[in-house]
């Protein structure tokens, strides 16, 4: 009896103690969700994970401004999200999160196909190609395929993942990926929470690498969740889109557009939102203090993810390295923002004027009833744009067609 | 009957029609095997499908499908499984009727603190104050208790994965006997079907 009761004292203890170790904390998206909002049924919307047969997917309600069209390029890729192109834009790789796979879309003139080259993984969503190889970001996972677009479906990949040092959480730490002017990898690494002190300081950060993970070097902290970059065609500067939190009213902290210009900034998670909004949750003296501010906002909840400058040579001049940013779409807000893809331009004031391009993939501006959610874009090497649609995994390409001269009488 | 079949397409598209309504028999037949016939589980250990979310059966069935919920005893019978044959199983087994299937006696006290329990971590905001589930999120009201004791602790171990995280997140550390007190407390709510 004696025994029983040191061995109950004893498993007594030990539960404590381990609860000890750290608080239990709310679900990562749940965080910082303040007590007047605590019975609210916002929560993220469902994803899909099973394909979306082409007939399907409404194309033909897509909008976009006079002399562009859109047309359904690829389908049955569910979960798609970015892409990586090949040099000759043959061949698309294409990263989900849920569903574990990375895809390969071949195009073949009229039509492409597709075979999943990566499986089984932990959110594989940061894809990157560069002199005929593919790099594979998971969670935990970083995988390199050589020579991809001529391997068959038994690729054996290289394991590159303890070069590259990932932390253990997992919220927020799928990834967006690519290679810079620099020739070296960007690679994000979000906080692993709505709104906190992060557990360590390898959160909140975009790195940079040597493509074989040697020289880690961190060029941006304060970053929350950013999961879409690319660099200015003239300046060659980063300009990454990043998430505000949530649970701040439908007004809400708004997304952001920053840039580095110079590698080491600070962004202001968890202190400083914005232009100059102190979160308020976290709190400290003069938060706004030493933060590099965005240089501009991209809605409240909005979700911008994919950006491209457009470099291309089809589309007309006025677009000539404005950026475009992909808008997922709202989930913590009574009234949906987002659902579409925007342009952005920059006047020489350094204002930026963002305005829609693609729309119609919510069918209310009052109500949530969208059946697509736009996450990324790519340039095709004739100057078109491919858009990845997360909600149905389609793929769809925008081009552009000068209006004809009406006919002389 | 070869030259029926030659004389049009409709026999042909007849036949592929209903060969591919047996199939789906035979997999649901399957499926009925273990989960019960109706869908409502007589076995403690496996779950009830019937009347869960048509889009938490559909996910779960590609998880298991795709190796990332891993189960010895679902990737065989999930392998190979096309997504229409996954979407028609899951309307299927959505739309039968869900019961509460333990008959064991009921006890005050795991009652009062897993309602308790389910309050305060708030379950009722995903899976619906009812537990009747929506969505990607299931049925928990009626489901087996020793399946639910089961897998909230996988969930808490970083034992289940697939989906996100949401779910470790929030069983972070709640306790084995509160797990057990939420088990049974819910596993006796008044199953609905979900909505």
């Amino acid at each position: 009896m004696k025994k029983l009761i040191a061995v109950a004292v004893a498993t007594a203890f030990t539960i404590p103690v381990q609860a000890q170790d750290k608080p239990a904390p709310p679900p990562a998206w749940h965080q910082g969700k303040p007590p007047a909002m605590g019975e609210s049924k916002l929560a993220p919307h469902p994803g899909k994970m099973t394909e979306t047969p082409a007939g399907e997917i409404p194309v033909n309600k897509l909008k976009v401004p006079a002399g562009f069209k859109v047309e359904l390029w690829a389908s049955g890729l569910p979960g798609a999200r970015a892409m990586a192109l090949s040099e000759d834009g043959k061949k698309v790789y294409v990263g989900t999160r849920v569903i574990g796979r990375v895809y390969e879309v071949t195009d073949e003139g009229s039509k492409r196909s597709v075979r999943v080259v990566a499986d089984k993984l932990t959110q594989p969503a940061g894809v990157a190609y560069k002199d005929g190889a593919l790099w594979v970001f998971a969670i935990d996972k970083v995988l390199k395929f050589d020579g991809i677009a001529k391997s068959g479906n038994d690729a054996k990949p290289e394991d590159l993942t303890a070069k590259f040092d990932l932390p253990k959480e997992q919220h927020h730490n799928w990834k967006y990926v690519a290679f810079g002017p620099d020739g070296k990898l960007y690679v994000p690494f979000g906080a692993p929470c709505n709104i906190c002190e992060p557990p360590s300081k390898e959160y909140a950060q975009i790195r940079r690498y040597n493509a074989d993970g040697s020289g880690k070097e961190v060029i941006a902290t304060g970053v929350r969740n950013s999961v879409g970059f690319d660099w200015h065609p003239k300046t060659k500067e980063l300009w990454f889109t990043d998430h505000g939190r949530d649970w701040a009213g439908d007004k809400g902290v708004e997304d952001e557009l920053n840039k580095v210009s110079k590698p080491g900034g600070f962004y202001g998670f968890p202190y400083c939102h914005n232009h100059n909004t102190p979160d308020p949750d976290v709190k400290k003296p003069n938060p706004c203090e030493g933060v590099t501010k965005p240089v501009a906002l991209l809605g409240a909840h909005a979700a911008g993810m994919g950006i491209k400058f457009y470099t291309g040579k089809m589309f007309p001049a006025e677009y000539q390295n404005t950026a475009f940013i992909a808008r997922k779409g709202s989930w913590n807000r009574e009234k949906p923002n987002g659902f579409d893809v925007v342009n952005v331009r920059i006047g020489d004031d350094g204002k930026a004027a963002i305005r829609p391009f693609m729309t119609g993939f919510n069918e209310s501006k009052e109500a949530y009833k969208f059946w697509g959610r736009p996450a990324y874009i790519a340039q095709m090497p004739d100057g078109a744009l491919l858009v990845s649609d997360e909600q149905v995994g389609a793929i769809y390409r925008v081009s552009y067609q000068k209006p004809k001269a009406p006919a002389k009488k | 009957m070869f030259s029926v079949l030659r004389k049009g397409r409709w026999a042909i598209a007849l036949t592929a029609f209903f060969s591919s309504v047996v199939f789906s028999q035979d997999r649901v037949q399957l499926c009925a095997a273990c989960h019960g016939p109706d869908g409502n589980s007589a076995n403690p250990q496996v779950p009830s499908i019937a009347g869960q979310p048509k889009l938490f059966l559909e996910n779960q069935l590609i998880l298991f499908r795709e190796e990332l919920r891993r189960s010895e005893q679902m990737l065989p019978v999930v392998k190979g499984l096309k997504d229409p044959e996954v979407i028609k199983l899951a309307e299927h087994f959505s739309r039968l009727p869900a019961k509460g299937m333990e008959t064991g006696p009921v006890n005050a006290a795991f009652m009062k603190s897993g309602y308790e329990r389910a309050k305060a971590l708030r379950c009722g905001i995903c899976h619906l104050a009812d537990f009747s589930g929506q969505n990607q999120i299931p049925r928990l009201a009626g489901q087996r208790e020793s399946y639910l004791e089961a897998e909230m602790r996988a969930y808490r171990d970083g034992k289940r994965s697939g989906g996100d995280t949401i779910m470790a997140a929030t069983l972070y550390g709640v306790s084995d006997a509160d797990i057990k007190a939420l088990a049974h407390f819910l596993s006796r709510s008044e199953p609905r079907r979900s909505r």
